[in-house]
């Protein structure tokens, strides 16, 4: 599995950015906040959450309604509203290119994009610095009616998998827990733990989370295409970066 | 309501007083450009233009519809400009400000009026079908210079992208996709490009390619579009300040010497491109007969 | 000073007990900076991604990092806009689209009910942040509240902002900070720098040119991460600028 191509904090005017690579898809992620938020949406003890879904043809549609509420459900519980009552956390995600084979492939174009769009409204919420309770990774699982389950697989893929039996997206918080599932198509309950855990193996690191000490030996890049190495990486490049100037002096 | 934040007292004045002494905040000419960067994507028809640091990408897709009945010869063409937060947390969802009313209609006026794109050529058969083609244009950073950026964008992207062949066979049409045969490019009649000239110190002092700093200071705003070939498509004038009908000449001139700048960076663009697709396609060529 | 050390943290990370300070001494407490938050009884977990700082002499810990919308902390010297002015306050904003920030007319050295400071709407105030709760707005201040003078607080006439990274303007704030491009620009040209940790510096050269050279020498420092023989030569390039 190819791991994401990340740019954080590339844009001037937002608070936090990020453009996301992967597999084909590309989209730039930007957030405001803490901001003003308008009186008919404060709420008196908790930040607001706003997220624009905004596809690369077009202008939104039910479709990016119905990503923008799953979005919004999601990281909802993992950003600490309560930490900034009666303000606004704006989300905006532009769709820049998505995989020519993408309508071809007949699976359910809004499961091939969450985890992307997720993945990235992760990376620009971090890169605002908003405060959040953990992370997030998510992951997309396509099961073919005629052979072994295929873990985030590109679009030609999926074109080349044949029939697909069922299409399931996953995403599980820094301590394992599941936060997000959509499933399409038909599938008994031992066939999806399966996928479940297949996803897990992937999303999360071995160990429980907690902080280790630098210097014993934090791999910066998963190599092995696991997704919260992948996260802390794309982290140790920000931190990285933020702290050359401390090598000069 | 989200407003966009008012500068400084302080920042006004700088910005004023370093204008009477000749001198701009980025230490530009008073006529020139930012730096302009444009990249195209893997898919025909996306412009990616940074100006400084705004950011603006277009986009072109098309699709087939019906033309409208009292236009039974000519394709469909539009051009979307929303903006969204993400360039600024003033811009509201569905709630279009007064800069983004402005600048839909300058590209409207500048580039479908001006009759850039042949929408003759769209046409499959007459009364019948035709191709719809639109361009949407997403504001991704805002510093100023939006009109200008955008319409560079738009343009880029036009020449940029290829739409598939149609095969007619009396009532009958068939869109050939990529695979089958080559797409052909668009029909463009000229490039018009915008060039936006703000006024200061009573229409004393004119700027080319303000940024948003000063934009903020400015007493007025000209906006000129033109091509290469000197002839002018459009000119807007914004805000309150009277112009000399002089400067306005000089402007035109200067405007023209910055468009067949423009113009030519785009196509040295255009090229490059070409030429990396080339080596592309020979090796995506040579991938697929390995995969096999 | 060895009394620091850096880790990298994300949200959700717990702080293990042996990565932060054991408190000794009078500072029993630990004091918890921003990015930081206690679940009781005694887990530390981190907010947001950066690098776990912690000062075991102060007996504190927080989490570093340089993106994102300045937040304010009492204690904090900012560069506020003011807004507007209501019956008691001046309504001041620390970055732009954020509620507003109050500034009492009262808060000034010398301030009366009778003689209230008169400040132009847009104007940028230097000041200190009083009070900063999630359920209130903030509360600035333009004094010292002990000696009731007014150390350097107050309206900024003329020069220029700029803006820097959160970073460097906390950079900038710390006791032993200077920049080795200011230090050695300060013993040619007479100039004043004032940093708001707002991510604002204000810089009044006199003449356009030497506020604008010195301006954008910070930002170019912010920028690249100019270590200090970079910012000397820098410095050097400066002066000819302006001379």
């Amino acid at each position: 599995m190819a791991v994401p191509e990340v740019t954080l904090t590339h844009l001037n005017r937002a608070d936090g950015s990020a453009t996301y690579t992967h597999n084909g898809y590309s989209i730039i992620g930007a957030v405001n906040g803490p901001i003003e938020v308008s009186r008919r949406d404060e709420m008196p003890e908790e930040a607001t959450l706003e997220v624009n879904v905004r596809p690369a043809v077009g202008v939104g549609s039910p479709k990016e309604r119905h990503l923008e509420s799953l979005l919004h459900n999601t990281l909802r519980s993992i950003i600490l509203t309560r930490m900034m009552p009666r303000t606004l956390v704006q989300i905006t995600l532009q769709v820049r290119s998505l995989p020519e084979e993408d309508e071809a492939t007949g699976v359910n174009s809004t499961l091939t994009i969450l985890p992307h769009l997720l993945h990235t409204s992760l990376l620009a919420l971090l890169s605002a610095s908003i405060p959040l309770l953990t992370t997030l990774t998510s992951l997309l699982i396509a099961v073919p009616t005629s052979s072994a389950p295929i873990i985030s697989p590109t679009s030609t893929e999926l074109l080349r998998a044949g029939p697909l039996q069922a299409v399931h997206v996953f995403a599980f918080a820094g301590d394992r827990r599941l936060l997000l599932n959509e499933s399409d198509g038909a599938f008994s309950y031992d066939e999806w733990e399966e996928a479940c855990e297949m996803a897990e193996e992937v999303c999360c690191s071995g160990g429980e989370g907690g902080v280790k000490l630098e210097g014993e030996g934090m791999d910066v890049d998963a190599q092995d295409g696991n997704l919260e190495e992948w996260l802390r990486g794309v982290v140790r490049r920000k931190v990285d970066w933020e702290q050359r100037w401390k090598k000069g002096t | 309501m989200p407003r966009e934040a008012e500068i400084s007292l302080n920042e006004r004045e700088f910005i004023k007083q370093a204008l009477q002494e000749q001198i701009r905040l980025d230490n530009r000419a008073f006529d020139a450009f930012r730096k302009l960067e444009l990249t195209f994507g893997e898919e025909y028809g996306v412009a990616d233009v940074q100006l400084g640091k705004t950011r603006v990408i277009a986009r072109i897709s098309i699709d087939v519809t019906t033309p409208l009945p009292e236009r039974k010869f000519d394709g469909v063409f539009q051009i979307f400009t929303e903006f969204s937060p993400m360039a600024s947390p003033a811009f509201e969802v569905g709630r279009p400000t007064d800069a983004e009313v402005i600048l839909s209609r300058i590209l409207e006026k500048a580039i479908r009026r001006s009759n850039a794109l042949d929408t003759e050529s769209l046409c499959i058969i007459a009364g019948l079908k035709c191709f719809a083609l639109r361009a949407d244009v997403h504001i991704i950073d805002h510093d100023g210079g939006l009109i200008d950026a955008s319409c560079i964008a738009v343009m880029a992207a036009l020449q940029h992208f290829r739409r598939p062949d149609v095969l007619v066979e009396g009532e009958r049409a068939t869109i050939l996709s990529v695979r089958e045969r080559e797409p052909i490019p668009l029909s463009i009649l000229h490039q018009p490009l915008c060039v936006t000239f703000s006024y200061f110190a009573e229409g004393e002092i004119f700027l080319v390619d303000a940024n948003l700093a000063e934009e903020q200071v400015r007493n007025a705003e000209v906006i000129v579009t033109m091509n290469r070939h000197g002839e002018v498509c459009q000119i807007a004038k914004y805000g309150g300040v009277t112009v000399n009908p002089l400067a306005m000449l000089q402007c035109t001139n200067v405007a023209l010497q910055k468009v067949k700048e423009m113009s030519k960076f785009i196509q040295q663009k255009l090229d490059e491109d070409a030429k990396r697709r080339d080596a592309g396609g020979l090796m995506a060529e040579l991938s697929a007969e390995n995969a096999r | 000073m060895a009394a620091t050390s850096t880790t990298l943290v994300l949200p959700g990370d717990e702080i293990a007990p042996g990565a932060l300070p054991t408190g000794t001494g009078k500072r029993k407490t630990l004091k918890l900076g921003p990015g930081l938050r206690h679940i009781p009884p005694n887990t530390i977990v981190s907010t947001v991604a950066g690098a776990l700082v912690t000062n075991s002499k102060k007996n504190a810990a927080s989490v570093e990092y340089n993106s994102g919308r300045y937040l304010p902390y009492p204690g904090d010297l900012v560069i506020a806009t003011v807004n507007g002015s209501a019956a008691e306050n001046f309504n001041c904003l620390l970055t732009p689209n954020t509620p507003p920030a109050a500034l009492p007319h009262l808060a000034f050295e010398g301030a009366t009910k009778k003689t209230r400071p008169q400040l132009p709407p847009a104007s940028l105030v230097y000041c200190r942040v009083v009070s900063a709760g999630k359920d209130s707005a903030p509360e600035l201040t333009c004094m010292d509240p002990a000696t009731g003078k007014g150390e350097g607080l107050g309206l900024l006439k003329g020069g220029m902002v700029f803006k820097i990274s959160l970073g460097m303007a906390r950079r900038l704030l710390t006791p032993k900070g200077d920049l080795v491009l200011l230090e050695s620009l300060g013993g040619k040209v007479g100039f004043e720098v004032t940093v708001g940790r707002n991510g604002l510096v204000h810089v009044d050269g006199g003449a356009v040119k030497t506020t604008l050279a010195i301006g954008q020498a910070i930002q170019t420092v912010d920028d690249r991460a100019l270590d200090d023989v970079a910012q000397k030569k820098l410095a050097a390039d400066v002066m000819k600028k302006v001379a």
